[in-house]
């Protein structure tokens, strides 16, 4: 426990710094420095991405599970990988900036009640994934004939239950950017922090298939049950967002 | 933003590592081993502090008068009584209930947003110790020798190699 302890604070650490670096070197871009800076910021990004993921969460036990229960290569793990980071991307710059635009163009006093009205369809959407997840679960469950396209499916499936609540790290990189005006850089650097954290979860699905390698997989034909919880998930937390709202 | 913030919150439930970073600034003032009051400065990270500037600064001028002080207190600050704002007071070995936070102000500092508050009790120091830290890391608390205010007394401060967080640790000797 102490090796892991000590492991966190390092995480903690290196992006307590690469925070406030990329925050004052944001600021400080002008006219004239802009592209290095840019690109210097882009580069600290992928590397905050990919410490970020290391922590708990993002769908790494999802991933690491799904590949533990599933026959599957390493050319698939990165698959998965960056199928979850992009969703994961896109649902926070989908999230920030509507957030954004509509703090931006409705005045003060509807914003709380329009948002709650966004927030609350957002969290039927989410719902209605989540269902839609579990259907197909019960279907594969049904149908076990159709293997190929099952494993398709259902890797989908994986990502999207991992990756379709918005990392608040891509949100809050983006959301600064924004304020700031720079909307192409907080757009890409939501990409680039993508592609650090679609490494390392790609890292946990690699990690996982090794050992399943070894010891062959105790899951083999039920990965149904892996979609289901997945879906359960997913219904699970949109229906929580939408408590919130009422 | 409120909605924004509240999400951030939902998603620490999920995403269980540090998204917003906090400087701790503890103020003591020691006379006879006693302090009647510890004083805490949080200085939020620039990029959480964007969000909340842009939020609660109304009149857009870069400070932040006592009613949008007072905006923050009851929109956001107040909410981290559910997480024990992030403060435990141990006295002779056991957690007791921090006393209610009083005098609050939020101010910004170099587009960092601070939070100061009191905490007021009598603390006999040889006995207390005060640990910093957020249990769901969602929050990493930092405090460093150099963060460290204490008149009459001399600061120690440990890191916390707690299972699931790491936090720190102040004790005056």
């Amino acid at each position: 426990m102490e090796i892991y302890s000590s492991f966190i604070k390092q995480i903690v650490t290196w992006q307590y710094e690469l925070n406030r670096f990329i925050s004052s070197t944001i600021r400080e871009i002008n006219d004239e420095s802009s592209l290095t800076t840019s690109l210097v910021v882009l580069g600290v990004a992928f590397l905050y991405g990919l410490i970020h993921a290391v922590g708990p969460g993002h769908g790494k036990a999802l991933v690491a599970f799904y590949f533990t229960s599933n026959k599957s290569d390493y050319k698939k793990a990165f698959k998965m990988g960056y199928l979850i980071s992009i969703i994961h991307a896109f649902s926070a710059l989908i999230f920030t900036f509507g957030i954004f635009f509509i703090l931006k163009s409705f005045f003060r006093k509807n914003f709380n009640e329009f948002s709650s009205i966004a927030m609350s369809i957002s969290a039927i959407m989410i719902m209605l994934v989540g269902l839609y997840l579990i259907y197909e679960a019960y279907k594969h469950r049904k149908e076990k004939d159709s293997k190929i396209k099952k494993s398709n499916k259902s890797e989908l499936a994986v990502a999207f239950s991992a990756g379709i609540v918005p990392c608040p790290g891509v949100m809050t990189i983006v959301l600064f950017c924004v304020v700031l005006g720079q909307y192409t850089l907080g757009i890409l650097s939501a990409i680039a922090m993508s592609i650090g954290m679609g490494l390392t979860i790609s890292l946990a699905g690699i990690f996982s298939i090794a050992i399943n390698k070894k010891g062959g997989s105790f899951l083999n034909d039920k990965s149904y049950i892996l979609e289901m919880l997945g879906g359960i998930l997913v219904l699970v937390l949109g229906s929580f967002l939408l408590m919130a709202q009422i | 933003m409120k909605i924004l913030y509240s999400l951030l919150l939902f998603s620490m439930v999920l995403f269980a590592h540090p998204h917003t970073f906090i400087d701790v600034y503890p103020t003591m003032i020691v006379k006879d081993g006693i302090a009647e009051n510890i004083r805490i400065t949080w200085k939020i990270d620039e990029m959480t502090s964007s969000m909340l500037i842009m939020d609660v600064d109304t009149n857009g001028d870069g400070k932040l008068d006592s009613k949008e002080s007072k905006y923050i207190e009851e929109n956001y600050f107040n909410i981290f009584a559910d997480y024990n704002f992030y403060t435990y007071i141990i006295i002779n070995g056991k957690k007791i209930d921090i006393p209610t936070p009083t005098n609050f102000v939020a101010t910004i500092e170099n587009y960092r947003v601070c939070y100061s508050f009191d905490l007021k009790r009598k603390y006999i120091l040889k006995d207390t110790a005060f640990e910093f830290g957020d249990t769901d890391m969602y929050t990493a608390m930092v405090l460093k020798d150099e963060f460290v205010t204490i008149k009459g007394g001399k600061a120690v401060v440990t890191g916390m190699d707690n299972d699931f967080y790491y936090g720190y640790r102040l004790e005056v000797k």
